[in-house]
């Protein structure tokens, strides 16, 4: 039961967040009637009677939910379920290997070979697709979920106002701590603000215990460090604009958040090894007790969750506000990311649109029961099973003010390849803040 | 021919002679030996690696037990391994590929190398330079235009069931052309030592070109069949770029997609993708310490005089 | 006349007939090779010559790719070219001479000589993935092979990140490319000095050579269109250097370790920028080729 009012105050939170679209115009964030209540009742497949009794058809989907992906289970229970409530409809699906799907998404699009339904990440790697013409527009078939799917949380694949993509889970920056080490150091919970953060750190330095676990040598795990110290440091929506292209990245706020980035690299809180190391072995590091603090995805909750040893250490909160005046608690970096979207090209692309809303709805259902992320759905069912750490988030998600998605996301593909190329340099101390917003202004229109 | 072989032998023979002539310094010897038994363990060290790694958690491959033997025996990773998707299925499709394109690349670089290197003619040797341009080709730059053409045969009724996308050959004839300029590189090297006396002493005998080419020129090129052969291996059996765009079933997978399907997007169990890996690799080293004797013969048979 | 009529037609007949042997012979190799290769060279080309995403409708811009691939620094395309070529040297200058210093030791009937070529080419059967997780163990910050062998030998002041510091990051990565191919071109070589009759080798023995002598003067230069094959094998590989680079540094640090390939690559598939990519490998294709031929040039050069 406790579970269930979480939720309620879950959505309550979604309703006031100001998710901003991609495109070039803003998907107006209508608040939705709140449907907690209502639609955790059932997950019965019925009310898409249209596809159930059509003629019988093909449909193929390519996803990245390989065998030893965390998001296995969920779509393999999804996929079970819908070839149960759809016989009519041969479902083929393949899974492929996250880095090397998208040379071969691409490739896809590229030939005009895209399968009916395939997944996708949203805002600007779908919105090329998207500018293309070669996705499907869900608009019409959102009218039939729109109960059950917020559209706040279509923000980030409404494109000219139009719906493009299913989201499934979300994610958010989460900043994990080893409860263990920061004992040692006289803290019980994790410090609640920068000063008290700080002087925390610190601590953990003076007793020889490393703060910070970062892999240079993958620069999106330093972006969630470095994305969350600006959040923070000049509020969400200047970031927001800036990361979709409203405002310019010569700010100066910016600027000097990231001289208080480099400042913690500098005061020696970072692993001096982590620029040679990949994420795995950062993690491994992590729960191995390295590291006090590790600022990641909540992806990792389930991993941490299932080592049971570990998971008695480990807690996950919210990083700490460094200027109240622009910033709040409550303004957090991640969002919906993702999606399932349907091929222009597929000859039974009606059909496919309304499979993979189903689809979405219940791997994202799945999902969340397996704690491999935050629904974008409106959960309903027993939730209570949820491992504590992905509960912990979901708290956080109930308070939310803001989401900023992850910049390499939010940005078009090639100024995401610059945009992390200079993040690489400032971990690096290789430019300090002026340098960063100056380069990135003129590299970035 | 059978007066060529006797000579052979007889040379073959006076070759161990020789080395009684002139006794080499033992000091040299020694550290001959010294470097080539240095160089062996730097050699074998990867395969040890390789095997022990498979058998190890993500703990101890991270940090714990990095090159040590492991210390519980995770012969689990294997049956993780064979159990993700159909390894079985991968492993005879990636035979299937890599023997395919081989025998192509082969027999279409030996029949160009002959009418490059022994049949005189004006464009002869533009032609070759023709062919070297395949070396330069970035496999990356490939992938789309092939893979357009590839949809476009696919939509053929007649061709695309053979040849388009999700095909075996989808896969065989791109390999069997990255190979092919190596290869010509390769046999033109080994075609060019072969005396020209040969082809006229054929030639007088009543071959023409294709005879002098399938009784003589082939025979003699065993060495080089082996080299294209293990290039041409090396090419297909890893290859992943190719694999992983043109073939989007996973009845017609090979083995490279499939252990890359080892991997999740965010959490990676490292001990199952070594054990495919080995199993990727060992029946490959085996079949090759099993040749390597024929191999090495063949290199020898080459021997004609120079 | 009549008889010398017939003889003209017959040596016409005989040309034509050698004209389509000719044809016939390389048919297979063109066919695959124009279908495969060409094709791709010339869409490259024609996309090196636009602005295009990969998917929507391209504008032509003329050479403004060109022009920009050599003035926007941040392309990083003279890095990447820079570091291929260093790679392309110590192959040329390091790999080669050891790889042909084994061939000649293993072709001289050592005892053992079967096994220790086995063993030398195994590296070269193991599949990427597993030399490069291999060096990375070894350049591990923390628990790698060489910073604990230099905390044993109390020299721990030159430990370094290896993979991550600018200046170590590319030796880091040169070591094991090298590394891995000498097995391939000692087999390559050792076929090649197998391939030498032994008569000679004998005679120059009877004249007093010394081994090495023998080496030197009869089987290096007997040997010479299969080094001619390594070298051009070794350049264009070194341009077109991929694996090893993507697995232990993946660029970095600061995009100092790039090579043309790992670009490309980024450019075609992660920046969507597919005009610029073409042109990435338009060049590529272009410094190959004439690397290729300038070798085979030397080496003619070399044997009149």
């Amino acid at each position: 039961m406790k579970m269930k009012r979480l939720v309620s105050v879950l959505l309550a939170g979604v309703m006031v967040l100001s998710l901003v679209g991609c495109g070039s115009t803003e998907a107006p964030a209508a608040a939705e009637p709140a449907p907690a209540e209502t639609t955790a009742a059932e997950a019965a497949p019925a009310e898409t009677a249209d596809a159930a009794t059509g003629d019988a058809i093909t449909l193929d989907m390519w996803c990245i939910a390989t065998e030893s992906d965390s998001n296995r289970g969920s779509y393999e229970k999804a996929i079970a379920d819908m070839q149960a409530a759809y016989p009519n409809i041969t479902f083929n699906w393949e899974a492929f290997e996250n880095e090397s799907y998208k040379t071969k998404i691409k490739a896809a699009v590229s030939a005009d070979e895209l399968p009916d339904i395939f997944f996708t990440w949203s805002c600007a790697f779908l919105g090329d697709f998207v500018k293309a013409g070669k996705v499907y527009c869900l608009d019409d078939e959102y009218q039939n979920w729109k109960d059950e799917l917020p559209e706040v949380m279509l923000g980030n694949t409404t494109y000219d106002g139009k719906h493009y993509g299913v989201p499934t889970t979300m994610n958010i920056v989460g900043l994990f701590a080893n409860m263990d080490l920061l004992k040692e150091v006289g803290y019980d919970e994790v410090p609640g603000t920068y000063e008290d953060f700080i002087a925390c750190c610190d601590a953990l330095k003076a007793k020889g215990i490393i703060p910070f676990g970062c892999a240079g040598k993958e620069t999106w795990c330093v972006t969630e460090y470095l994305e969350s110290v600006i959040e923070k440091s000049v509020g969400a929506d200047e970031l927001n604009d800036i990361f979709l292209g409203r405002a310019t990245w010569n700010n100066e706020g910016v600027g000097n958040a990231v001289d208080t980035f480099q400042e913690l690299v500098t005061n020696g809180y970072f692993d001096p090894a982590g620029i040679g190391l990949t994420n795995d072995e950062v993690k491994a590091n992590f729960m191995a007790g390295k590291y006090a603090f590790y600022m990641n995805g909540t992806w990792n909750c389930a991993d941490f969750a299932a080592d049971e040893e570990f998971y008695q250490k480990v807690k996950v909160s919210e990083f700490p506000v460094i200027d109240s005046s622009k910033a709040k608690l409550g303004q957090l970096i991640g969002g919906p990311s993702d999606t399932l979207a349907v091929a222009a090209s597929s000859p039974n692309a009606e059909a496919a649109a309304a499979y993979a809303m189903e689809l979405g709805k219940l791997i994202c259902h799945y999902g969340y029961l397996d704690g491999c992320g935050l629904p974008a759905w409106t959960p309903y069912g027993d939730t209570s099973q949820v491992n504590g750490l992905t509960q912990a988030v979901a708290d956080i998600c109930a308070n939310a003010d803001t989401y900023v998605l992850f910049g390499d996301t939010a940005m078009p593909a090639d100024e995401a390849q610059t945009y992390l190329s200079y993040v690489d340099q400032v971990y690096g101390c290789q430019i300090d803040g002026a340098g960063f917003i100056e380069g990135l202004a003129n590299d970035i229109r | 021919m059978a007066d060529l072989k006797t000579k052979r032998k007889a040379s073959e023979d006076f070759e161990e002679e020789r080395y009684t002539l002139k006794k080499t310094n033992p000091v040299v010897k020694v550290i001959v030996y010294a470097f080539l038994v240095f160089w062996a363990l730097i050699n074998l060290f990867p395969i040890y690696f390789m095997f022990t790694f498979s058998l190890k958690s993500n703990e101890e491959i991270f940090g714990k037990n990095v090159i040590g033997l492991p210390h519980d025996w995770l012969w689990d990773n294997y049956s993780a391994a064979m159990n993700t998707g159909d390894m079985k299925l991968y492993f005879l499709n990636s035979v299937l590929v890599t023997v395919s394109a081989t025998l192509i690349a082969i027999i279409a670089s030996l029949m160009a190398t002959y009418a490059l290197t022994r049949i005189k003619w004006k464009m002869s040797g533009m032609t070759n330079s023709f062919f070297m341009l395949g070396l330069t080709i970035p496999i990356q730059a490939a992938i789309v235009p092939l893979y357009v053409l590839l949809s476009n045969i696919s939509k053929n009724p007649v061709f695309g069931k053979a040849f388009g996308i999700n095909t075996y050959a989808s896969l065989i004839i791109p390999y069997a052309g990255f190979t092919l300029s190596m290869a010509i590189l390769i046999s033109s090297g080994f075609m060019v030592k072969i005396p020209y006396d040969l082809d006229e002493a054929a030639r007088i005998d009543g071959c023409g070109l294709w005879g002098t080419f399938f009784k003589i020129i082939v025979p003699l090129m065993k060495p080089a069949l082996s080299t294209i052969g293990i290039y041409s291996y090396l090419q297909c059996w890893n290859e992943f770029m190719f694999a992983n765009v043109f073939i989007s079933d996973s009845v017609h997978r090979t083995l490279p997609v499939g252990i890359k399907a080892l991997s999740g997007q965010h959490t990676t169990n490292w001990g199952p993708i070594g054990a495919a890996l080995c199993i990727a690799t060992f029946p490959t080293l085996i079949v090759y310490i099993f040749l390597s004797k024929r191999i090495q013969e063949s290199f020898i048979a080459g021997a004609i005089k120079g | 006349m009549a008889e010398n009529n017939t003889l003209k037609k017959s040596k016409n007949r005989k040309e034509l007939w050698k004209g389509i042997s000719i044809f016939l012979f390389l048919l297979p190799a063109l066919l695959l090779f124009v279908s495969v290769l060409i094709a791709p060279i010339a869409v490259s080309v024609y996309r090196s010559l636009q602005d295009w995403n990969g998917f929507s409708p391209g504008t032509f811009i003329g050479f403004s790719n060109y022009k920009e691939l050599f003035t926007n620094g941040s392309i990083k395309f003279m890095v990447g070219l820079k570091n291929s070529l260093i790679v392309a040297f110590f192959s040329v200058f390091v790999q080669l001479p050891l790889s042909l210093l084994l061939a000649l030791l293993l072709g001289r009937k050592i005892k053992g000589s079967r096994f220790f070529l086995s063993v030398f080419f195994m590296p070269v059967l193991i599949s990427t993935v597993v030399i490069g997780q291999l060096w990375l163990k070894i350049y591990n910050p923390d628990y790698g092979l060489i910073n604990r062998a230099l905390d044993a030998l109390n020299l721990s002041a030159w430990k370094h990140v290896w993979v991550g510091e600018v200046g170590y990051a590319l030796v880091a990565v040169l070591i094991p490319t090298i590394w891995q191919f000498v097995g391939y071109h000692m087999l390559l070589m050792y076929a090649g000095v197998k391939g030498v009759s032994p008569d000679l080798r004998e005679a120059a023995m009877l004249d007093g050579a010394t081994n090495w002598q023998v080496d030197k003067y009869v089987v290096i230069p007997i040997i010479k269109p299969i080094i001619k094959v390594s070298v051009i094998f070794a350049v264009t590989g070194s341009l077109k250097t991929y694996d090893l680079v993507r697995i232990i540094t993946n660029g970095g640090p600061f995009q100092t370790t790039e090579v043309p390939s790992t670009l490309l690559e980024n450019m075609l598939f992660l920046r969507n920028r597919y005009g610029m990519g073409s042109t990435i490998s338009v060049m590529l294709i272009i410094l190959c080729f004439a690397f290729a031929l300038l070798i085979g040039a030397a080496f003619k050069e070399k044997e009149d």
